[in-house]
This record gives C-alpha cells, structure tokens and sequence, in this order.
C-alpha cells in the first residue's frame, strides 16, 4: 500500500532530520586557553547586549545611552531563569557582552569557559581600589584577571526587635555565645517566641554564617582544587546551630521570605533576624506595623575575631564572544563606579553596591524612617569590611548547596546533625567536580 | 471490543480501497503526506528529537584539558553515567518514595474515582450534571496552582483547617517528615480523581439498558448489578485510568517541588524527576539524561506489564 510507502519516507525523512541535528550537537567545541583578551577600541558606533535581574535597570542603562551616543547599551531582564537562560545562550553561542552573576556561581561559570578575561585592558585592572577588597578577590580569582566588576553585596547584620528584648530585659547580644544565652531566655519568657529561626533550604544564608567564621570551603593550589567544606571552623558553626535546633530554641519550619515567615513574625514568634543589608526593605514593605520596633546591630561575632558575614551579592560579567571588550568594559566601570548610576540602581534595584564610592551614597547616609530614623547603613558599611577576602567559592557550588540543604533538612527533622550535613555537602562537592573532570581533592 | 476494531479497520480499509480505485496512487499519497505532516513535523521535532538527544547524551561523560578552568568536552563513557546512578543511593530513595506513594495513592483515587462513577450512573441521584461538573472541577485547575492552594491549608501559620484541628484538641502536622508525602498525595489525588471518574463514567454511559432490565428481571439489586455487571464491562477503562495514574506517579514533580518552598522536609531528590532536575541544575546534564531514561524504562515496563497482567481478565 502506497500509505506504508508513505509512513516510511516520512520516517526517513525524520530519522534524517534527527541525525542532522543531533550530529550538529556532537561536535564538542574546543576553544583556546583562557587568556588576557586584546582591548581594541571599535571603529563607530557599538551596541552592547547586557542581560541582568535588576528591577529598574533599564532606567540606569537609558541614563547611559544618553550620555553615550557611540556605546549603546540592550538591556534584558533574565530573572525568572537567570542561570538557565545565560547557560543555554552561552552552548548557542548566543552570550550577551555582559551579563549578572552571583559571587558564589562565578566559578562554577568560569569553568563552563563562560567569561572572557579583560585584564589586557588597563582600565578594566585600575578598578581594583574602587571595590570593596573580598569582591575585588573573588571577580579576579584572586588577581590571576578580571572576568566581572563587582555590583552589589550583601553584608551581614543582625535585626532586632528592640521592644520584645526589652520587654523580657534581655540586653541585645554581640557574641553568639550572648546570643544563645538570650535564646534560652527569651523562649522561657515566652514558649510561643523564638529568638530567630533557622531555614535548611538556605545554604546561601548558611554559607554567609561559614564564610564569617572564616571557614574557607576551597582552595586552590598544585592545579587542582582542595575541598575543606568539613573544616573546625565550618563544624564550630554548625555544632552552635545543631546545639539551638536540639534545645528547641530556633524553630526549624520556616523557609526564607515566604508568607509563612512573615506571618510569624507579624505574630511577634520571632525577636530576631540574621540577614543581609538588602533584607532592611523586606520588613519594611512586608511588615507595616512592626515600624520603629526593629533595630539593627553588628552580626554576633565568634569570641575575638570581629569578622563579619556576607549573603548574596552579584556581579557584572564580561562574557566569552563579546566583540567589544573595550566598550563592555567602559560601561561596566561607569554603571558599578560611578555615583550617578549607583544611587540609581540603589534607589529602583534596592542593590547595596560593592562599591567604596557607593558606601558614601547620600541614600545611604541618611537615617531609615522604618528603623527609628537608625542610619543602619552605617551597621552594614562596617560589616562590608569585615568580610574574609580569602573565602572563595567552589565550581559546583550549586550541586553542593542542594546537598547541604537536603542533610540540613534531615538534620533538622531529627535525623543525623547539622555536621552530618558538612560531610554530605563535602563528599557532594568532590562527586559533583570528579563528574565535570575537575581535578578536586579533600582537605588543605 | 476487539470484534469493533477489526470491523473498524474493515470499514476503513475497504473505504481506502474505493478511494484508491477512483482515484489512483499519487496524488492520494501526496494528500496524507499533507494532513500528517502538522502532526509528524512537531511530533519529530519536539518528540523524537529531544527523545534521542536524551538517549545519545545519557552515554556521554565530561571530560577536561587544561585543569580546573581548562576546556571541557563531552566524550563516548559507555554505560559510566547509568552506573553512577544506579549505584546512588538517593535515586533508589526516590524510587521507594514514589513507590509507596503509587502503592497507596493511585488505589484509593481509582476506588474513589469508580464509587463516584457509579453514584453518578444510578438513577437515584438528583443533580447529577452538577455533581459531574464538581467533581470534575479539580482537574480544571494547573497541578501548580492546585498545590499552592493545598500548601495555604497545610501550613500551620496561615491555615483555617490546622486552626480548627487545633481546636478540638489536634496537633497536626501536614508538611512533617512523615506526612508530607501524604499531603503531596492528598494534592495528586484532588487533581486526578474527577478526571478518572469521567473516564469510568463514560464508559458507564455506553452500557445498554437491555442488561440492566434482564438483570432485574433475574432479581439482581442496585448493588449486584453495579458489582456484577456495570465494573466487569468498565474494566477495561479502570486499566486505562491505572496505566494513566502509573505514569503520572512515576512523573511526579510539580506537587512536591511547590511543597517544597514550605516544608524542607521535601529534599530537592525527592522523587525521580526532582532528582534529574538537582543533577541538570549543577551541569550534569549527561547524568540527568540517563535517569531520564531509566524512568522512561520503568514506566514501559510497569505500564505495559501492568496491561498484559490485566489485559485478559478485562478483555483488552
């Protein structure tokens, strides 16, 4: 029947088509060693692509153009998959100029030959003093290039509820010992009320508390990397946080941000918050009623060692394919360095900048209505400069975040501990970086 | 039903055989090519492609020249990645997870969905499109929407029902270690139950009357009859709904991944899919590929070992 003869050419045809697009995908794509890229300006007019998740950074970039006429800048709002589409544009080949990425995920880019390095241009290199020391540390892997300028940080404070501290006259605690003292007092004051809670899913807030008790987690040396996740330092913290969990002092059934958590600290549950600088608009939009009820304070600190914390954050990224490289990097100085654009993106993005000249920022001087008229960017701008420069990231940070967070979750339903979760987090970081080839060891 | 088919496949074959004769061979080849190709381009494009892309993957492994920053490239590792995922002990986790939850879940949904079914086909109800409709209603809504719905009454903070259980002197706790798998399942069996129960229904509709008249004529009650008679000549449907809800089981994910913004007790490899969504979110995707395919093995198996097990008790 002439059907069949049909249904075999279409099927021909298919199979035809398939192998044409799957042979098209099988040519893996070999591209030169990492290396200082040439920093010629063009010839005319440029048009860069930047993709970012900055609410109102468009308004920033028109600001730009403006004042640009020969570097015209795209902009693209990315965050509703802001990995998943910079990774499926950079297999097409389809890379912007620039674009955002998180501190914790530029390894883990860099080894997907992600980033182009633009210190062959001279004005990429004498940015260095304008950032924040621990971003200019991690943006150029420790000055070995410069794969992105640092945009904004999240270093760390401790938010209180002054009035509920008051109430049962505990003193506001500056040790984390102080701060498990009070634990205890305020949940026997009040079994309803904990002083905070403690979120499993949340390894990048759990990272923030590693990285201030300077418990580096990778290294690298001897051309390949040495995993440290289960170090003294990293089991001091998850010993303190386990001790809390078990003595039912921090509750465990919240998860970050969600509705849930707002509603128990609208019940006045919690008295305290151990977040970041861009967490101060949080409360203040979600929590009307608690105005001038909050304070904000340094971070409780571990005995001697004054250091500080720091939770999310990003970065601007020159990335691999980029065709003007001297522009990119014109603009991406001016959009992190310069004041104008700083207060703006400050103003319509909430981003608390990375950089020195930003710390300065009028915006940023100023006392918070919300906060008692507090200038509790003051807190914040001291605790940017307590933060370990050391600390790196590993190249599967995601994988090891997820690993963390499952033995976390374990830990706190009861089952094994959070030090289990290092362990965990430590064998999942050397599986996941055996499975990309990454030469990886355990320990220093 | 077999006896239907081939009369079928006749009446159709004997209508191309007319067409063939007034028309001749070419032009009606060019014809079909034309009605099928909006259905074999996409069906290649976005079915088969992906599928082999998955297969051809699922036998790569990474590797890397040059160190850590070095360039990386994809090479042929054999069976390497379904080894490694056989051998983690978190895909045999999942596996038991949705497991037990298929084991419990997809019978009762398919007892409930089949009551309802013959509470709708008997004369006695009144209101019976509006009961139809009611039941069916859940289906209507995305499984998204439909589990952060559940997550508002679930959770202890925000919840009326846990307020009220709370009240008669109840501490329940649905996002728990133990119970959030039940509450995922709860969410599953809300969704699908109207859904199956129209299915079960339909066939129901199909049933002559002359049965259900010599039937009472025997003596048989409301209740022989629904037993008796009404569930045998549905089998084949309640086979169909079985296979469905195997499949779906084994494709959980938007349930518990919305549960999951609530209750840390969902780990990010909760079931299956979740597991191949963890190891392609940290680059693996050759790794993702091979759990793909080893879901889509067990699901061909259990569907179809599933249908040749029942296949002639229900007369398929």
């Amino acid at each position: 029947m002439s059907s069949t003869v049909t249904r075999t050419r279409l099927a021909i045809v298919a199979a035809a088509a398939g192998i044409a697009i799957l042979a098209g995908c099988s040519s893996p794509a070999p591209a030169g060693k990492a290396s200082a890229a040439s920093c010629e300006p063009a010839k005319g007019k440029v048009t860069l692509q930047y993709w970012n998740t900055v609410p109102g950074m468009d308004k920033v970039v028109d600001l730009w153009n403006k004042k640009n006429p020969n570097i015209q800048v795209e902009t693209k709002n990315i965050s509703n998959d802001q990995y998943g589409i910079i990774g499926n544009a950079l297999k097409a080949g389809k890379a912007p100029d620039l674009a955002q990425v998180g501190y914790d995920q530029l390894p883990n880019l860099r080894t997907q030959d992600a980033f182009v390095d633009a210190s062959g241009c001279s004005a990429a290199t004498a940015t260095k003093s304008k950032f924040v020391p621990w971003t200019w540390s991690q943006t150029s892997f420790g000055d070995t290039g410069v794969f992105a300028l640092p945009q904004d940080t999240g270093p760390m404070a401790l938010y209180v509820r002054s009035d509920i501290f008051k109430k049962y006259g505990v003193a506001i605690p500056k040790t984390w010992d102080e701060y498990a003292a009070a634990a205890k007092k305020l949940h026997k004051a009040d079994s309803d009320l904990t002083i905070t809670y403690f979120d499993p899913n949340n390894a990048e807030w759990f990272n923030g508390l590693l990285w201030q008790n300077n418990a580096e987690m990778y290294s690298y040396s001897d051309d390949k990397w040495h995993v440290t996740v289960e170090s003294d330092q990293s089991k001091q913290v998850t010993e303190y946080w386990q001790k809390l969990i078990s003595d039912k002092l921090v509750r465990t059934d919240l998860a970050h941000g969600s509705t849930q958590m707002y509603a128990a600290y609208q019940k006045n549950q919690i008295a305290s918050y151990v977040g970041a600088a861009w967490g101060y608009s949080m409360f203040r939009d979600n929590l009307p009623r608690q105005a001038g009820k909050w304070t904000i304070v340094p971070m409780p600190t571990w005995g001697a060692n004054g250091a500080s914390g720091n939770w999310g954050g990003s970065t601007v990224a020159f990335m691999r394919g980029s065709k003007h490289l001297y522009e990119s990097v014109k603009f991406n100085t001016w959009l992190n360095t310069d004041p104008e654009a700083l207060a703006l993106e400050n103003e319509l993005g909430g981003l608390y900048p990375a950089a020195n000249a930003g710390l300065q920022l009028p915006a940023l001087s100023k006392g918070v209505p919300y906060y008692n008229n507090e200038k509790i960017f003051d807190v914040f701008a001291a605790s940017s400069k307590k933060v370990d420069t050391r600390f790196a990231w590993g190249p599967t940070q995601k994988t090891v975040n997820l690993a963390l967070q499952d033995a976390m979750a374990k830990a706190a339903a009861g089952d094994g501990t959070l030090t289990d979760a290092l362990a965990a987090a430590q064998t999942a970081a050397l599986k996941s970086m055996k499975d990309q080839a990454i030469p990886a060891a355990a320990g220093k | 039903m077999t006896d239907i088919a081939t009369r079928a496949t006749r009446v159709v074959e004997s209508s191309v055989g007319r067409h063939r004769r007034s028309n001749g061979g070419g032009p009606r080849a060019g014809t079909v090519a034309a009605f099928l190709t909006p259905f074999f381009l996409p069906f290649v494009l976005f079915y088969l492609v992906p599928v082999g892309y998955a297969l051809w993957q699922s036998f790569r492994v990474v590797r890397r020249t040059g160190g850590q920053y070095g360039t990386s490239y994809t090479t042929f590792g054999g069976f390497e990645q379904y080894v490694e995922v056989l051998q983690n002990s978190e895909f045999w986790a999942s596996i038991g997870r949705i497991g037990l939850f298929g084991i419990v879940q997809v019978p009762v949904m398919l007892f409930v969905a089949l009551i309802m079914a013959l509470l709708l086909d008997t004369p006695l109800l009144r209101l019976k499109s509006f009961f139809r409709i009611t039941a069916f209603m859940p289906y209507a809504v995305p499984g998204v929407i439909a589990a952060i719905m559940w997550s508002y009454l679930y959770s202890p903070q925000l919840s009326p029902v846990v307020d009220l259980l709370k009240g008669i002197g109840l501490e329940p706790d649905f996002l728990g270690p133990g119970a959030v798998l039940w509450s995922a399942a709860n969410v599953s069996t809300w969704l699908w139950t109207g859904y199956n129960m129209l299915i079960m229904y339909s066939a129901l509709q199909s049933i002559p009357q002359e049965l259900y008249e010599a039937a009472r004529i025997d003596g048989a009650s409301n209740w022989t009859i629904a037993w008796w008679i009404k569930v045998p000549i549905i089998a084949p449907s309640i086979v169909l709904t079985t296979v469905f809800s195997i499949i779906g089981t084994l494709q959980l994910y938007a349930e518990p991944a919305v549960l999951r913004q609530i209750s840390s007790n969902i780990s990010s490899t909760f079931t299956p899919n979740m597991l191949a969504y963890a190891v392609a979110s940290g680059n693996n995707y050759q790794q993702a590929a091979a759990i793909s395919v080893i879901i889509a093995v067990i699901t061909f198996v259990l569907s179809f070992g599933f249908m040749r097990l029942t296949s002639k008790k229900a007369g398929l």
